[in-house]
């Protein structure tokens, strides 16, 4: 039967955006008679279990949120811990084919792109094939809205997962359809720039601030003159 | 001008480490105020994406570890050098951890810029930044490209830009006349 070692890389581990999504991925998979193993990568002792599980692995998910337009710290560790299985795969021994989730806060695909890029490169590093990365942004509307919100996203997430089982790869198509934009458009450029203005945007934040009494101290900046529009 | 390095490389004596020093005693024969922090030595802790920073104690990460020492450095400099090793094709995971951390110099209000969303700026100024990467055995000129094209993007979101990338096989000399220009 097939197995696949789904990692999550969020450092929230099983509170995370992340973990939502490649759960319904997984969902995919178990529909077509795998079996799956779920690992966060944040949990000290689940780390090391991912390490020794990738060698013996057939199917690798790696999912994870954009940090700082890259991949979280905790995801660069484990990558530089299966340094080894570079010279594995140079020795003629097989790596796990390989597939990537990238998703982020920002709305657009375009945030993502170059760590896509490394990521698809490092598949190639390993020798594993490359199933493809799946990139979502908007990762707020994980995070605030209601689950029945994202019906839409968790069947697209369910059909790619059964590609991965079936195709050993996601469907082109269908990566396309869920990254949505890749860029904003002239007119939501125009629509977005005036909506940061509106006290309605920037509410969730603002809630946030106000339920732990530092809505004052919103603007402080520790370490040298504040920012003044 | 006043230059932070942040150092990534997490072993104690490599090349890449003499190189550092060599570099930051060049830039202060130049005049420069230098402050080099050696990332494996602050105890950072790393982002678990708690949003504390931005909504509880707001500029500052709640876990009061070392990195308050980097976001300080960052502020009071002119151009800070990301400098770290390639390893598997990116910097350390050790850099990473320090950016992941960097964060908190941030608001979280978003703004639209060149068209893209991004968050608005805490501080009134940010330093310049620049990449310094040791190479090494394994890495190609697309992985420095590749890395370069990242850093870009996380300077932009950090409401800067990355002036240049420097890889350190570079005579130190050389590479510290041209910190000096881009500043
Ligand atoms: C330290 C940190 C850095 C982040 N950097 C970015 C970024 O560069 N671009 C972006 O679109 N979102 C960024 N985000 C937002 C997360 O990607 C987004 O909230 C994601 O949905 C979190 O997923 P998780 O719950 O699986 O951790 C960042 C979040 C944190 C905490």
């Amino acid at each position: 039967m097939n197995s696949l070692l789904l990692l999550n890389g969020s450092p929230r581990g099983e509170r995370s955006n992340s973990i939502k999504m490649l759960e319904r991925i997984a969902e995919g998979w178990r529909r077509k008679g795998g079996t799956v193993e779920a690992l966060h990568l944040a949990r000290r002792d689940q780390f090391a279990r991912a390490v020794t599980a990738f060698a013996e692995a057939e199917t690798v998910l790696l999912g994870m949120p954009l940090y700082t337009d890259a991949m979280p710290a905790v995801v660069k560790e484990y990558i530089e811990a299966l340094m080894p299985r570079v010279a594995a795969a140079k020795a003629g021994l097989r790596n796990p084919t390989l597939g990537f989730l990238v998703q982020s806060g920002f709305p657009e695909a375009r945030h993502s792109r170059p760590v896509v890029r490394y990521l698809e490169k490092l598949a190639a590093r390993l020798g594993s094939r490359y199933a493809g990365t799946i990139v979502r942004g908007g990762g707020g509307a994980l995070e605030w809205m209601p689950e029945q919100a994202n019906k839409k996203l968790w069947q697209q997430l369910r059909v790619l997962g059964e590609q991965l089982a079936r195709d050993g790869q996601f469907g082109a198509a269908e990566l396309k359809a869920i990254a949505g934009r890749e860029r904003l458009g002239p007119l939501t450029v125009m629509l977005a720039t005036l909506a940061c203005k509106l006290p309605l945007t920037q509410s969730m934040w603002n809630k946030m601030l106000k339920e732990n009494g530092v809505w004052e101290r919103r603007f402080d900046a520790p370490y040298g003159p504040a920012f003044r529009p | 001008m006043n230059i932070a390095i942040l150092n990534g490389d997490s072993e104690a004596a490599s090349p890449f480490q003499a190189y550092l020093l060599k570099l930051s005693q060049k830039l202060k024969d130049r005049g420069h105020t230098v402050i080099k922090l050696d990332l494996a030595t602050l105890n950072l802790k790393g982002c678990s994406g708690c949003w504390g920073c931005w909504v509880k104690t707001p500029g500052e990460c709640v876990k009061h570890d070392g990195s308050a020492t980097v976001r300080r450095a960052i502020i009071d400099s002119d151009l800070t050098l990301l400098a770290s090793p390639i390893t598997m094709g990116f910097t350390s995971a050790l850099l990473k951890r320090a950016a992941d951390q960097m964060v908190p110099l941030i608001h979280p209000y978003f703004v639209v810029e060149g068209g893209e969303i991004h968050h608005r700026a805490r501080y009134a100024r940010y330093p310049l930044m620049a990449l310094l990467l040791d190479a090494g055995e394994q890495a190609d000129a697309e992985d420095i490209e590749m890395t370069t094209a990242i850093w870009r993007r996380t300077a932009r979101n950090l409401k800067t830009r990355l002036a240049f990338t420097a890889v350190a096989s570079r005579d130190a000399e050389e590479v510290a006349n041209e910190l000096t220009l881009v500043a």
